[in-house]
């Protein structure tokens, strides 16, 4: 077994992450089918499954986007196998199509779907909370607050699913995904749901939305609507009857409604403030359906409530619509009207405590003025850390070419580009060419004309920078709303470009726009872990499978102007880049790089495993001039000494990929000890 | 009864091993059969980012993040994120094992922004009342067998300085124990002797009672 969470013993007790638990919480369920596309704080459930998934005996794959991995855990559950589907806040953005519309019916297996949320945007485009979307499709939303929770609800999830034949979405959090806490096993359900196919299962025309099925006088998918709105009537009821929702005695009149982390966060809350006369706490476990019977019994006791959920105000605005019927005269604190919390950011521990300091008139215990004093004059003294690329990444190799070959292109072509280029960037690990410098300050400007921007490192040369598969349909409309000012550039990485970048890339060549996309190909889903992608020849379960080319799909789409290059050749990269964006203008079509080179954390990785001993590089102190190139290629590894004006490297990160050597104008970056260059690693 | 709890606050930069060192640790607190919430939070990179965990350790805990001056201990893997974590998690009379081997941040290679000086480092961390063990456990790993097992050097100080300092909930057989069941086999042994060469790091330090510890 390749991980703890496939052991069948009952009662051991593990520490798990929480991405982990909700692995635990399929297998236990005896999960048939576990389909996803990596996207943090959510990649490690789909990476746990399919480290037992061979041992235990069901599928598990890295879908190539959110939406296919949803159709696939669909169809499982259409011929009965218990099935779940695990992504990101933004990844279940992708899947509303299918999701909102599979309700209309239902399935006879279950379906269970797990989407992490990431209030504080640690790792995310946005704060999205996906409750709304679950709650609009109209399906049980579990939340739990603890991994144990996460382990448990997961579980429970199938059975649920099974029970009302509808989907159940568990709502994850950072905080609950990225945290580990102890976990105790149950049972794993040792019978699987039997496979098969039947069109009129239970409902006539199931799988069919179009198909004559007639309910309540309607028929077709209005019928299917009606269905489904009975299903929610039951779910209603039977939420007050499960054990994730709970009153919990209070001794006085005042009343605390918390759901998942806010739950976790105000127990801790009333330790911390040693509270004498406890609040009366509903602890909500399904945020929707609200279970109503609980919800009464425990407005009856209190006079005011406060509500603590992370992300928006989910509970809270669904509890001020039923408040102006039960009981209208009731306060409400939580985020809205009577603000005691933020809506923005993560909740957090110590905004938690304050608001039920606050709620049950405590004294907050806060630090000394003096402490605060002393803090504030040590605080100068820290530096920010911007998000950097690895030591020896290949994507510094590609933007290193891509900025020489714009700027030498401004130049050629003075008269031609009068303004900026545009760099439309994507989601990976190259999206870090847009997170900038933390401690520069920016300040906007305010006229409508195009406008050129000079950086000296690869972490500002981004323009744009949105979602997965973005900028390939953003530099599209820029080029055909007329923008002339500058060659126009989108870039995505491999597994972007499987995600969402070909319907786009057949788009360009169709419409004919005259952009160049560079395709950052390393082989692997790098920045969410290195899960395998259709660029790395094997699978989740890490068997061997077809390695697709995407110079080979370009062209079938219409692509006809396609390189390749090598980004640890810079000199090369450049001129490659130049003359696809030449070739482009020229020709009035897209243009498409391809950089491809392994990610270099995995060939270090690889060398260690076979005890091979890699080169570093130094700087010859006699030789550097101060010319500053080597420290603009943005590698960490490489360092400036303001002191001795000099660059320097760190042995410890340096990982041999001689992109510094190559930028180097006098040749002061040498070989330190004797060893392999990255790129001989093989 | 409030405050019973233990707690750490891990920092780092991505690729250090931060990560392993919480569970290692988490791992030595639930032996001792109590609960752990572990909160983790790093870069967007595989590596160079800044990485800290949160560790809470007790009878009855419930979410994973601290709160300001609460971290009984602070373990620095770099300075700099050692000095902003310790700023504002550890508390007054906790203990720091700090490692001096510096990870300079990209602001600072492109002129934005200055590395501090790492004796100002230290004494910030004196002023705030802690009791810190420095040294380079970079250097110390390497000659364990590899600078990877820097983590674990850290770790085997951390172990002397609990027996002296801070009523943790575990000792420094525990600790091992809990270390051998989280390192790769192959590595075992230069963990074993990075371990053991942190502790008599800790153990010179505190007998030659140093000023900063109290």
């Amino acid at each position: 077994m390749k991980h703890v969470i496939g052991l069948n013993e009952p009662g051991k007790r593990v520490i798990l992450q929480g991405n982990e638990a909700y692995a635990r919480g399929a297998v236990e369920a005896g999960v048939q089918l576990a389909a996803g596309y990596p996207g943090t704080p959510a990649s490690e459930i789909m990476e746990t499954l399919a480290l037992v998934a061979d041992d235990l005996g069901f599928h598990a794959q890295w879908s190539t986007n959110e939406k296919v991995a949803m159709d696939v855990a669909v169809g499982s559950a259409s011929v009965g196998a218990r099935s779940i589907v695990a992504m990101k806040n933004a990844g279940t953005n992708w899947i509303m199509d299918m999701f909102s519309t599979v309700v209309y019916g239902g399935l006879p297996g279950a379906l269970v779907i797990v989407s992490a949320d990431d209030p504080e945007a640690f790792y995310s485009s946005t704060e999205g909370d996906t409750r709304f979307l679950a709650k609009g499709v109209g399906v049980i939303i579990l939340e739990p607050s603890t991994q144990q929770e996460a382990k448990d609800m997961t579980k429970a999830a199938f059975d649920y699913s099974e029970k009302f034949e509808l989907p159940v979405f568990v709502r994850s959090v950072t905080r609950i995904s990225h945290s580990s806490g102890d976990v105790t096993f149950g049972e794993i359900r040792k019978e699987r749901n039997p496979i098969f196919f039947d069109r009129h299962y239970k409902l006539p025309f199931r799988y069919d939305v179009y198909g004559p099925y007639r309910y309540k006088g309607k028929s077709g998918p209005t019928a299917k609507h009606a269905w489904q709105l009975e299903q929610l009537g039951k779910i209603r009821d039977f939420m007050n009857r499960i054990p994730f929702n709970k009153v919990e005695k209070g001794e006085k009149d005042l009343g605390i409604i918390a759901a998942g982390m806010g739950y976790a966060y105000v127990k801790d809350a009333l330790i911390k403030l040693d509270a004498v006369g406890k609040p009366w706490i509903l602890k909500i476990g399904t945020p929707y359906p609200m279970p109503e019977d609980l919800l009464k019994k425990f407005i009856d006791k209190v006079s005011k409530i406060l509500v603590v959920e992370e992300g928006d105000p989910f509970i809270e605005e669904q509890l001020y619509s039923f408040m102006k019927e039960y009981a209208p005269e009731k306060i409400i604190y939580g985020k809205t009207k009577h603000k005691m919390l933020l809506r923005y950011g993560e909740l957090g521990i110590t905004q938690v405590v304050k608001a039920v300091a606050e709620f049950l008139k405590l004294p907050y215990p806060d630090v000394s003025l003096e402490r605060k004093r002393l803090k504030d004059e040590i605080s100068p003294l820290i530096a920010p850390r911007s998000s950097a690329l690895c030591p020896g990444c290949q994507h510094l190799g590609t933007y290193w070419g891509l900025r020489f070959a714009l700027l030498k292109l401004l130049s050629k072509y003075k008269g031609k580009w009068k303004g900026a280029w545009i760099v439309n960037g994507d989601i990976g690990c190259y999206e870090q060419g847009g997170y900038g410098i933390f401690a520069k300050e920016i300040k906007p400007s305010t006229e409508k004309v195009s406008k050129r921007y000079i950086f000296n490192n690869p972490y500002e040369i981004l323009d744009t920078n949105y979602i997965m598969g973005g900028g390939i349909g953003l530099a599209q409309g820029q080029y055909h709303a007329g923008y002339r000012d500058g060659p126009i550039i989108a870039v995505a990485g491999d597994s972007t470009f499987f995600h969402a970048c070909i319907p786009a890339l057949a788009n360009a060549a169709y419409n004919k726009a005259a952009i160049t996309f560079i395709v950052m190909d390393n082989s692997w889903t790098a920045m969410t872990g290195h899960q395998p992608s259709p660029s790395s020849g094997m699978t989740a379960t890490m068997h061997p499978s077809k390695k697709l080319w995407i110079e080979n799909i370009a062209k079938s789409l219409g692509i006809k102007n396609v390189w390749t290059v090598d980004p640890y050749n810079i000199k090369e990269t450049e001129e490659v880049i130049m003359k696809a964006i030449e070739t482009s203008f020229n020709e009035g079509v897209p243009s498409l790089v391809v950089a491809r080179r392994e990610c270099a954390l995995q060939i270090a990785r690889r060398a260690s495993r076979k005890g091979i001993e890699l080169l570093t590089y130094t700087v010859n102190q006699d030789k550097c001039i101060g010319c500053t190139l080597c420290v603009q290629l943005g590698c960490p590894a490489v360092g400036w000494d303001k002191s001795k004006k000099k660059a320097f490297i760190d042995p410890v990160l340096c990982v041999g990929c001689d992109l510094c050597a190559q930028v180097c104008p006098v040749k002061a970056i040498v070989p330190a000890k004797k060893g392999i260059k990255l790129s001989d690693v093989g | 009864m409030k405050n019973k709890n233990y707690y750490v606050m891990i920092a780092g930069v991505g690729g250090q091993g931060s990560v392993l060192l919480s569970r290692i640790i988490g791992d030595a607190a639930l032996m001792k059969g109590l609960s752990v919430r572990i909160g983790e939070t790093f870069g967007a990179a595989q590596r160079g980012g800044a990485v800290h965990s949160h560790i809470r350790i007790g009878k009855e805990v419930y979410g994973p993040l601290l709160m300001e001056d609460e971290a009984d201990s602070l373990l620095a893997l770099e300075p700099l994120e050692g000095l902003r974590r310790g700023l504002l998690y550890l508390k007054p009379g906790g203990i720091a094992v700090l490692n001096t081997r510096k990870v300079y941040p990209i602001d600072v290679n492109v002129g934005a922004a200055e590395y501090p000086d790492i004796n100002s480092i230290i004494e910030a961390l004196k002023k705030l009342g802690s009791n810190i063990i420095y040294h380079d456990f970079t250097e110390l790993a390497g000659k364990a067998g590899t600078t990877k097992a820097m983590n674990v050097a850290v770790l085997g100080a951390y172990a002397r300085m609990i027996e002296k300092y801070n009523n943790a909930p575990f000792d420094k057989d525990t600790l091992l124990k809990a270390m051998k069941g989280r390192v790769p086999k192959r590595w075992l042994e230069a963990n074993i002797k990075a371990f053991q060469l942190g502790y008599e790091v800790a153990d010179r330090e505190m007998k030659e009672t140093r000023s900063y510890l109290i």
